[in-house]
């Protein structure tokens, strides 16, 4: 799937100003390579447009410049290589900012391992047209999906969304089709359509990328969900911290008005659709259904029993469909393409693709769209790369901070809801956090539950006073101060809290710490029994120490050490000096010769 | 005309109107579920202390919910004392009495119920408040809504708005009074009551000189009525002495 051949006559160059690249320095970039064209003056044949785009998806090796229609693609590029790039496009490609595969160039967005194996749909414009464009947009056959729909009744619509399988990918995994059939069944009006852009799991970047890089598909889906269920207001509501998404997408509404597409008849049909846009309440529990229904409302942003169901008694308690940006922005490619078409990609229970902001011990990180069902192997090697420094993989955390640890052992599952949920962890909306050797798994689960300890909302016992006391018996744990039979009450605190809690962030809260029992369980007990963190991130019970015969002497580590624990002269071996040493273990990051050793602290 | 439904609970049948909440089915037919966040005097519950949490089965699946909003929409068999149901209440219970270890009436639930026995738990030294917030639901259901839960997550707590003395509030105790745990403190001299970081006047009947709220819980209760200067009882006395007045001769 190539959408990039719809670009118009012009030739362009592609600078990815999404928020990662941005904060790289990809606006100078752009400014500098504007400059440059002015400078050296386009060929006559050639005309040069200068395109910022969303999120191309490497971050990491941003700011990123992409040439179109030739397909060339340039990382880490700075202000100072503008020349050569501009001189670049009717000659030589400069291959110092190119990919390297086994030492060779590549040239090709297509030939680099990190796009070859992803398949976008929701991603396929991202990166590629000007975010602010609608007639970018509508020339990459956007809004033809919408078009599609108007001639359609609201049940032919949702047997097309039906026909897709399309699953929510808020986290839940409800199929979309059936939510808005139940919500079209209701005759109470009005009726509303509201889409989730509040992400907020720490490193996820998936819908934040969306809605900068293509803000229109996420209206495009709105509006053909709002004809499908009968609404004619729609609200998007978006995390507080993403003040360029916010930007974007206002555009786009204010575009959409202009062009007629939204207002008082979308596209001539004559059916209303107002869209407006509220600023997300900042706290985790936001997302959650009940809750963001009631900060939208200018309620304090706690859930609420669901025993009634939203698409019944949501905002304003009138029945309202509640569904997650990549959701709605896959689903111009149904209606325009067909809901067959999209189900052939994926699993048989997980149809069509799912994006995911990769980061963490990983080569490349960044955002990618894969088909459902790819094996976590093929995204951590075939896409990531492997392990930074090629050292062993130990975990990937899947689904946010409620989420879980998989093992190595498990790396050939195939990512879609139900696995992931079948292993102790979720796909949530899509955060993946690849760890190597040097993680402890009793911290790292400490660290997430001491994230919801303070983004929980606090409402309900279980998830408030259970978070607690695992934070206290983890923090014990981690310190040396664990018992026999802490494991047992982490999980008796596990599964009330998974069964009692009130929202679904206190019933997957626990995930975190039951599946790192369930698949490391031995490190909790080294940490019990021995007192030992067979990792050596614990600092209480971690001593470092450099070997005499594997250090070469270079004085990285004692760059390194924030405690001037670190002796020794060059080219000879160094020494850590246990009474300073705080046991950080930034000596063993830097070290690049597997030096820095660590033990069971004795002292 | 509602449905009616037959279910049953630990083996009695019991007959209930369609979406009527499983909890009041439970005590209509004298089964006893504990409930703490729960109060008749409010028809919307929290429902946030989660003790009230029974097995129910439905089409052959079985599900823990709490049975204080859990609406019956169809026949289904309830548990209210399985197993995991008196594993499950017991952490809850455990959770409760660690976090709030000065709440006298706990003690007495837990000799009852039972709570999971751990030294491993720790304590809010000091705590009262089990965030049942009953307490809010008065000051709302009387239209003042001076106190609310603030903060989230394991810094939840219940306060006036910043913490500060709120113009919301009257003074008028019915947070205090609801309170099942003693939680909320006030004190009282005899001109004044203190109470979320306020001091109010209090009002005094003129006949029996009993203590009839704060001046401005008297003006707020009086709403545009006028405002009344005898207590309840004393102003019921004077009507009666009135009638007779009036009535003694016919
Ligand atoms: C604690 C919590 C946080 C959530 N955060 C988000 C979020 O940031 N974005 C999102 O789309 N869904 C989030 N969800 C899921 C939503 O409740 C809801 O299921 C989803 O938006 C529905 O859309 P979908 O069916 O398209 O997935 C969250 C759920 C929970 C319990
Ligand atoms: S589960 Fe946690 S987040 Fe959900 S209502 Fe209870 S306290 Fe709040
Ligand atoms: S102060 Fe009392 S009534 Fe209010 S939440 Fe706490 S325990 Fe409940
Ligand atoms: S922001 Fe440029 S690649 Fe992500
Ligand atoms: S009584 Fe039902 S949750 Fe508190």
């Amino acid at each position: 799937m190539n959408s990039a051949n719809t670009t118009a006559t012009t030739d362009r160059i592609l600078v990815c100003c999404g928020t990662g690249c941005i904060a790289n320095g990809a606006l100078e970039v752009a400014e500098a390579i504007e400059q440059q064209i002015a400078e050296q003056g386009s060929s006559a044949t050639v005309q040069l447009k200068v395109c910022r785009t969303g999120c191309s998806g490497e971050c990491e090796a941003g700011p990123v410049v992409r040439f179109m229609p030739r397909d060339l693609m340039y990382y880490r590029v700075r202000p100072k290589d503008a020349q050569a790039i501009v001189a670049s496009l009717e000659g030589a490609p400069v291959e110092k900012l190119m990919h390297k595969v086994d030492g060779k160039a590549v040239e090709h967005m297509a030939d680099n391992p990190f796009y070859a194996l992803q398949h976008k749909i929701v991603l396929a414009n991202v990166g590629v047209i000007d975010p602010l464009s609608l007639d970018e947009y509508r020339a990459a056959g956007g809004y033809e999906g919408l078009a599609r729909a108007l001639k359609m009744t609201p049940e032919q619509i949702i047997d097309e969304v039906d026909k897709s399988g399309l699953r929510g990918k808020g986290g839940a995994g409800f199929p979309t089709g059936r939510k808005w059939r139940t919500a079209a069944g209701y005759d109470v009006f009005p009726k509303y359509i509201v889409c989730n852009g509040d992400e907020g799991d720490p490193g996820a970047f998936m819908d934040g990328s969306t809605m900068e890089g293509c803000p229109h598909a996420v209206l495009e889906g709105m509006a053909i969900g709002a004809l499908a269920i009968g609404a004619e207001e729609g609200i998007l509501y978006i995390r507080d911290e993403y003040a360029l998404a916010r930007d974007h997408i206002q555009h786009a509404i204010d575009d959409a008005y202009a062009a007629g597409i939204l207002g008082e008849s979308v596209m001539g049909s004559g059916h209303r659709l107002d869209l407006s846009i509220v600023r997300g309440g900042g706290a985790f529990v936001c997302g959650e259904s009940t809750a963001l229904m009631a900060s939208i409302e200018g309620r304090v942003g706690e859930p609420r029993a669901k025993y009634i169901r939203s698409v019944q008694r949501g905002l304003f308690d009138h029945p309202t469909v509640l569904n997650n940006v990549e959701t709605l922005a896959s689903i111009p490619a149904i209606l325009r393409d067909g809901g067959s078409a999209y189900a052939q990609i994926g699993t048989d229970s997980s149809k069509g693709t799912k994006v995911f902001a990769m980061v963490g011990k990983v080569k490349h990180t960044g955002l990618v769209e894969v088909p459902m069902g790819t094996t976590l192997r093929t995204l951590v090697y075939d896409i990531g790369g492997g392990i930074i420094g090629d050292r062993p993989f130990k975990a990937i955390q899947t689904g946010g901070p409620s989420g879980g640890c998989i093992p190595e052992s498990l790396l050939d599952l195939p990512v879609d809801f139900d696995t992931l949920t079948e292993y102790g962890a979720m796909m949530g909306s899509g955060g993946m956090i690849v760890m190597d050797d040097c993680s402890c798994m009793v911290e790292v689960a400490r660290y997430y539950v001491d994230f919801l300890c303070e983004e929980s909302c606090g409402k309900c016992t279980p998830c408030r006073e259970g978070l607690r006391q695992m934070r206290s018996i983890l923090t014990d744990i981690c310190e040396g101060r664990g018992k026999p039979g802490d494991i047992e009450l982490l999980e008796r605190i596990g599964h009330t809290m998974e069964d009692a809690s009130l929202c679904a962030l206190g019933k997957t809260a626990p995930n975190p710490v039951l599946s790192t029992i369930r698949f490391f369980r031995e490190e909790y007990e080294a940490h019990i029994s021995n007192k030992e963190c067979p990792a050596g991130v614990c600092a209480a019970l971690t001593q470092f120490a450099i070997e005499a015969d594997a250090c070469t002497g270079c004085g990285m580590c004692t760059k390194a050490c924030p405690a001037g624990a670190i002796s020794g002269d060059r080219k000879e071996a160094h020494m850590i000096d246990p009474a300073k040493c705080i046991a950080c273990g930034s000596c063993r990051e830097a070290c690049r010769f597997g030096a820095v050793l660590t033990t069971r602290r004795t002292a | 005309m509602s449905e009616m439904l037959t279910i049953s609970i630990d083996g009695k049948e019991c007959t209930c109107k369609k979406g009527e909440y499983l909890y009041d089915v439970a005590k209509r037919n004298g089964i006893f579920i504990p409930t703490f966040c729960r109060s008749d005097a409010f028809e919307d519950h929290r429902a946030c202390c989660r003790i009230c949490i029974v097995e129910v089965e439905e089409g052959g699946r079985t599900k823990v919910v709490t049975s204080c909003v859990y609406p019956v929409e169809r026949e289904c068999s309830v548990q209210t004392r399985s197993e995991k149901i008196m594993e499950e209440r017991s952490v809850v219970m455990a959770l409760l009495v660690h976090r709030a270890p000065e709440a006298p009436s706990f003690k007495n639930m837990v000799g009852r119920m039972g709570a999971t026995e751990t030294d491993r738990l720790v304590t809010l030294d000091g705590e009262k408040c089990i965030l049942c917030g009953l307490c809010v639901q008065a000051c709302n259901a009387l239209g003042t809504g001076a106190i609310s839960t603030v903060n989230r997550g394991t810094e939840k707590k219940i306060d006036t708005p910043y913490g500060k003395g709120s113009d919301a509030c009257v003074g008028c105790l019915s947070c205090a009074n609801v309170c099942p745990t003693g939680a909320i403190e006030y004190s009282e001299t005899d001109t004044t009551r203190t109470i979320w970081n306020r001091d109010f006047e209090l009002v005094r009947c003129e006949e029996c000189g009993q203590v009839m709220g704060t001046q401005n819980s008297v003006v707020f209760a009086a709403a545009d009525e006028v405002v009344p200067t005898m207590c309840d009882s004393c102003r019921k006395k004077h009507l009666a002495d009135e009638m007779m007045a009036t009535y003694r001769y016919v």
